[in-house]
């Protein structure tokens, strides 16, 4: 018989872990045309950090993201960063981009401050003009400035920053403190449908609601949350490695099972922007997050459709089969399958 | 003992000495400088090495090269050209279906054969379609979105 249920999981993900030095640094030069280029030692492995990164260049200079070049991941050229991992590339590569960012303009400001008749606080840039903050009619073309600066001035526009969320250290004796610089929140819910007679599970719809701070590319960030949800799926489900005496036994695709376009479901992702003022245009992170409710959404929905409680995952077959074999020998005469409403016992 | 192999590959003539045992897979990649094709688990398994034999999606590395002679083979190379991509692979970037890529390749000729042999499918059918090439990244959702744009002609 198949039965269906649903389950829901929330969590948080910490951002800019702070217990260890986490820095990234960045270098930026503008051109005389008003274009830049951005080295980050920020590496993309696919997740489109190189992109978003790009679009916070642009955004914190004031020119089209077209204008941007991004130089990355090359020791021997670009600054340091620690890596694609903890989910926090878009956090710290993206700030140390900004306050590079940041020196770069002041430079453009303060060349720009004696065409427009104020000081370079007053002055903003956007999209390939430096203006007035109170008067955006009064504007100068950025190429114009960064030309000067450079020709008429000798000031060649170049910034350099870095950013390292402040460590703290924990305390090593009972290892307290304050681990990270931001959380990221999230709720999945999940509804399966459960063969009482084979023990499959087949993952029906995925809803996957998730913070993110400012989301810089949406499409992308949706992108992490749908990979996430099909890798959650994949712990909740089919994805285990064998272990024997230190050796991993299932080492091929054929029997460490990820799933495929057949077993992930259709996914609903919605993404709840709250930016957060310690993050670059107010982006936190997104990676690992995107994964984390999934398996427990899952086990909960298997809980909803056939009242067994599944604690070791994978969620096998064979695994919930035994549970429901168990919860037989308790509560005889009390099977799920003998209900008509298709309603656990709980 | 070697093997003169004559085939078509991406609608040009093609001849080169090949072992008996080599794999179409080490053809391509190892004598003919391809690199299109990607090598995944070698075991028929991912999907990565797909190309299309006689317009059929085929894993290549379970291919032995001399069953490729006087065929008609066609890897990633030889859909679209960075001039003038396959809508296809426009459709993958409009939709952000990749996300490291690697699967791409496979999964494009994949999708490719699926439309030239029926226009007009299903999401379901699109999903059995690409069903033996894993992605670890995307969650497939905008590869078969983009797949299904093209299907309905929604791609420049
Ligand atoms: S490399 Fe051929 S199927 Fe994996
Ligand atoms: S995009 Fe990375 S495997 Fe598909």
């Amino acid at each position: 018989m198949k039965k269906r249920g649903r389950g829901v999981a929330w969590m948080f993900y910490p951002i800019g872990f702070t217990a260890y030095a986490n820095p990234s640094a960045a270098f930026v030069k503008v051109n005389q045309d008003g274009s830049a280029v951005v080295w980050t030692g920020a590496t993309d492995v696919g997740q489109g950090s190189t992109t978003a990164l790009a679009q916070i260049a642009a955004d914190a200079l004031g020119i089209p993201v077209e204008l941007v070049t991004m130089v990355t991941s090359d020791t021997l050229q670009t600054p340091m960063d620690i890596g694609s991992v903890a989910s926090r590339v878009t956090y710290i590569a993206g700030n140390a981009i900004v306050r590079a960012c940041e020196m770069a303009k002041q430079i453009l400001f303060e060349v720009a401050s004696e065409e427009l008749g104020i000081g370079p606080e007053g002055l903003e840039s956007r999209n390939g003009w430096i203006f007035v903050r109170d008067f955006p009619e009064r504007r100068v073309r950025l190429a114009e400035i960064a030309r000067k600066a450079e020709v008429v001035k000798g000031r060649p526009v170049i910034g350099a920053g870095s950013y390292n969320p402040p460590t703290t250290f924990l305390d090593p004796e009972t290892g307290h403190g304050k681990p990270y610089n931001t959380y990221v929140y999230a709720a999945q819910v999940a509804e399966v449908e459960v063969d009482t007679e084979t023990g499959e599970v087949k993952v029906l719809r995925i809803a996957a609601v998730h913070d993110c701070g400012r989301a810089i590319n949406p499409l992308l960030v949706e992108g992490q949350i749908e990979g996430g949800v099909a890798m959650g799926l994949g712990y909740a489900l089919s994805e285990e490695m064998v272990l024997q005496e230190g050796r991993v036994l299932n080492t091929k695709l054929a029997d460490y099972l990820v799933p495929t376009s057949l077993d992930v479901p259709p996914i609903d992702v919605e993404i709840v922007e709250v930016p957060d003022p310690t993050g670059p245009f107010g982006a936190k992170g997104i990676g690992e997050p995107s994964l984390l409710p999934t398996a427990p959404a899952i086990v909960n929905a298997i809980y909803d459709a056939v009242g067994v409680r599944i604690r070791e995952l994978p969620a096998t077959p064979e695994r919930i089969l035994m549970a429901l074999r168990e919860k037989e020998k308790e509560q005889p005469g009390r099977s799920v399958r003998d209900r008509e409403d298709g309603r656990p016992e709980k | 003992m070697t093997f003169h192999l004559r085939f078509w590959l991406n609608g040009q003539e093609v001849r080169t000495e090949v072992e008996p045992d080599e794999t179409l897979l080490w053809v391509l990649r190892e004598r003919l400088n391809m690199t299109g094709t990607k090598v995944g688990c070698e075991a028929g398994d991912c999907g990565a090495c797909t190309v299309l034999l006689d317009g059929r999606p085929v894993t290549s590395c379970l291919l032995l090269a001399p069953k490729a002679h006087g065929r008609h083979v066609v890897t990633i190379e030889g859909l679209g050209s960075p001039a003038k991509l396959h809508p296809l692979q426009q459709a993958f970037i409009t939709y952000g279906a990749l996300q490291c890529g690697f699967c791409g390749p496979g999964m494009l000729l994949s999708a490719a054969a699926l439309l030239t042999q029926n226009p007009h499918p299903t999401e379901r059918e699109v999903r059995e379609a690409i069903a033996g090439n894993l992605c670890r990244c995307t969650g497939y959702q905008k590869i078969v979105q983009a797949i299904l744009a093209v299907s309905r002609g929604e791609v420049p």
